[in-house]
């Protein structure tokens, strides 16, 4: 009884931590800086009064559709299962700790790694865990698009017909572990090495409790990814950062738009990778699956229609790269 | 009725009180009863350890007499010596914290270290020197110098004369003498006095020297261990913890801290381990269980009960020696940083280079006194003396390789940085060797610090 007291007193704390914390990414402050750019944007590019742009963004066949209601759902349930899973996963600090004890085993520490500052240590610690952990993402996120078994849990995000900033945490538990230990992956390595270097001056440089470059673009409006106002950034600056409206074709149903914009912040591993698309302001979408159930919404099927399709992937020996159409017979 | 209430509230009073003293009492190492059959004499209690506390005195002086650049005979008459009216250098009286002995013949009479200095060969310096061999040839350079230190070598005496000390006497007497071979069934045995006419039998003398030799106050289990810190530091503000019987000065005997106890509370301290109070409760259990035999000989479930308890101290002992080998490491690391950050700017390097010679002297007092715990540390020892070498390794990459007729000789060595990266793999070899958990000046501290600013949370979050 008092386990269950307590367990529930985590979840309520993790879950208002989502809110309350500037390293969540639906942090209040950037839910609103993103809500003030939307309706700027709306005034600006479709000449909306300010109440019509309010009212537009804020529709509810958008925030209160069968598919944001089954996001909402998802985030409540999916907290406590990570709060359960997460002890289950590799430790950061193990993994840093043994980088570092294998990089002084083996390899001399450089003489220029005492010539930097402790400060150019840690804008260049930050921006390394912002550049490396942005193509990691990228990297993954291609690979769960890619690989038939994996894109059978990452496909309930894709499940999503309306897009809400809350869309984020339409993720199925299993591509939660996968991004958690790729996020311990590059987190271990990059501390590990840099205080290999650098000992005791590297430290984070962040703003309300997350790195500085991933606060910045919270607030300006990353959550608008997920959103209905497709903010495009230009040619120019699309060809490096990824836009709203680029990660909205993303989610397009369109033939032409699958497999396109796997970036989350830097458009170059896109570029790189020959799925770069440019967004525009006035795109139109329609987002989800084609042939999409209206039961792909609901909790039981969110949750166990993955291992359903992974385990009939796995049985047909589909598990090569670039067989996750004909495996599952659906964009993207 | 205010009567009735008051009688009532008196008498609980006294009830809680008297259970509070009864408390107290079980907690204390004092006043164990005598047990030895027909025992004649004017004692009225069991335990004594003045012999022990006598030599933690000699120690504190010693260290304070090489620390002021004292002639080898004032070091010699401390360590060596035996003759009556030494003066304690150390513990004195202070502001706020008056002590009771002034003379070490107060406390003991006749009491030496080199006696009891560790006979056992030391690899971990060069020469093939005994501990006591060690220790005074450590006490002959330090007379030569000014104030203990020895720039042209690096070594610290003051440090490695104290430290070793510490470990080649207190933790060798009590680990490999006292609760080892003299815990056997027919040595000092429970159901004779220890010597004719004394008031305590043989395990009971026994078990109370190894008490002594860890150097903590009686009232141990009262205190805090942050209190225990205090009273060794002579704090003022800690007198009152300290003055146990209140007799307003404190007994060097019964009611102060030293050596290996004082360690002991200085990492606890920090609230990761517990050394100090499961060594002394398991003093108190064995104390109390050689007592419970009531003067006859310990059954063979009585030893073995013993040597749980013995077994207890030695892991526990030879632990916190690992702990302040892991935190000078850490320390030794730091300074080279310094070092290297001052040369690099050509700035004056004089008291980095001290800080850095002190606590490698620390260091090494506490890697060779490990040597000196009557246990093989087979290839864990060959690693530590490698890493560390025989001194720390100077600023131009040599370090010292030989003694040779009498001298240290120096050869080249690794370059510094190399050296500061063994610090490293020394605080893993404590680690994986020795399992300290206190961990000071760990040096991979600020990855544990960068995994904590990055957040440890596992989200179910998509991009």
């Amino acid at each position: 009884m008092q386990w269950l007291l307590e367990f529930a007193q985590s979840w309520f704390s993790e879950l208002t931590s989502l809110v309350s914390q500037g390293s969540k990414r639906v942090f209040i402050g950037y839910l609103l800086s993103a809500a003030i750019m939307a309706i700027i944007w709306l005034m600006w590019q479709r000449k909306l009064n300010f109440m019509a742009a309010v009212g537009w963004f804020f529709r509810r066949e958008t925030w209160w559709s069968r598919s944001s209601k089954s996001d909402y759902r998802l985030m409540l349930i999916n907290q406590p299962l990570m709060l359960l899973l997460s002890p289950l996963l590799l430790s950061k600090l193990v993994l840093a700790t043994s980088i570092f004890y294998s990089l002084s085993d083996w390899v001399v520490r450089p003489l220029w790694s005492s010539d930097i500052s402790a400060f150019w240590v840690s804008v260049l610690f930050t921006a390394c865990l912002f550049v490396v952990d942005d193509a990691s993402r990228y990297y993954l996120h291609r690979l769960m698009h890619r690989w038939p078994a994996l894109w059978a849990f990452h496909r309930v995000h894709h499940t999503a017909e309306s897009l809400t900033p809350f869309t984020v945490f339409r993720t199925h538990p299993v591509e939660g572990v996968l991004f958690g230990l790729r996020s311990a992956l590059v987190q271990g390595f990059l501390i590990g090495v840099f205080v290999f270097l650098f000992y005791d001056r590297v430290t984070l440089l962040s703003v309300l409790g997350a790195n500085v470059f991933t606060a910045a673009l919270n607030l300006l409006g990353s959550n608008l990814r997920h959103s209905p106002v497709p903010i495009s950034y230009g040619k120019t600056l699309e060809s490096w950062l990824i836009s709203p409206a680029q990660h909205q074709i993303h989610h397009s149903q369109a033939r032409e738009h699958w497999n396109k914009n796997f970036g989350a912040f830097i458009a170059v591993w896109d570029r790189l990778g020959n799925t770069l698309e440019y967004g525009s302001n006035t795109q139109d979408l329609t987002y989800g699956l084609r042939h999409q159930k209206p039961q792909e919404h609901q909790l039981v099927t969110l949750y166990w229609q993955p291992f359903k399709h992974c385990w009939r992937c796995l049985r047909r020996n589909k598990i090569e790269p670039n067989s996750a159409m004909s495996a599952i017979s659906e964009t993207p | 009725m205010n009567k009735t209430l008051l009688s009532v509230v008196v008498a609980a009073s006294v009830t809680l009180t008297g259970q509070a003293n009864a408390g107290a009492h079980a907690e204390v190492y004092a006043d164990f009863p005598i047990t030895v059959k027909n025992y004649s004499g004017s004692e009225t209690h069991s335990e004594a350890y003045t012999g022990q506390i006598a030599r933690h005195t000699l120690h504190n002086s010693t260290k304070k007499l090489v620390s002021k650049g004292a002639s080898l005979e004032q070091t010699k008459a401390y360590f060596n010596g035996k003759e009556p009216g030494r003066v304690i250098v150390d513990p004195v009286s202070k502001d706020g914290f008056p002590v009771l002995q002034t003379h070490v013949d107060k406390i003991s009479k006749g009491k030496n270290l080199s006696g009891k200095a560790y006979k056992g060969l030391i690899s971990g310096m060069p020469g093939g020197l005994t501990g006591a061999e060690l220790l005074d040839v450590l006490l002959e350079k330090a007379a030569a110098t000014e104030t203990g230190f020895d720039p042209l070598t690096g070594y610290d005496y003051t440090q490695l004369v104290s430290k070793f000390t510490m470990g080649a006497v207190f933790y060798n007497q009590a680990v490999d003498n006292y609760l080892d071979e003299k815990l056997g069934a027919d040595v000092n045995p429970n159901n004779k006095a220890y010597k004719e006419g004394k008031a305590y039998t043989g395990k009971e003398h026994v078990w109370d020297e190894a008490f002594g030799y860890f150097g903590a106050p009686a009232h141990t289990m009262t205190l805090t261990a942050a209190e225990v810190y205090g009273i060794a530091k002579q704090k003022a503000d800690s007198f009152d913890k300290a003055d146990y019987n209140n007799d307003g000065k404190v007994s060097l005997v019964t009611e102060m801290a030293y050596a290996h106890a004082y360690y002991a509370a200085s990492f606890d301290k920090g609230g990761k381990t517990k050394y100090l109070h499961t060594i002394v409760q398991a003093f108190l259990d064995g104390r109390n269980l050689i007592s419970s035999a009531n003067g006859e000989a310990l059954t063979a479930g009585q030893r073995s009960e013993l040597m749980g308890y013995a077994g207890i101290i030695k892991s526990q002992w030879q632990r916190l020696i690992a702990e302040a080998v892991f935190k000078y490491a850490g320390s030794v690391y730091g300074d080279i940083e310094k070092l290297e950050t001052i040369i690099e700017a050509n700035g004056d390097a004089v008291k980095a280079y001290r800080n850095y010679a002190k606590h490698w002297g620390e260091l090494k007092g506490f890697a060779l006194a490990l040597e000196a715990g009557g246990v093989n540390l087979g290839a864990t020892g060959v690693k530590l003396n490698r890493l560390l070498g025989y001194s720390p390794v100077l600023l131009g990459n040599t370090q010292v390789s030989a003694l040779v007729n009498g001298e240290f000789v120096q050869s080249s060595s690794v370059s510094m940085g190399e050296y500061r990266v063994q610090m490293i793999k020394l605080q893993k070899l404590m680690i994986d060797d020795f399992g300290v958990e206190a961990r000071s000046k760990d040096v991979t501290a600020n990855l544990a610090q960068l995994v904590d600013s990055l957040g440890e949370a596992l989200a179910a979050e998509n991009d």
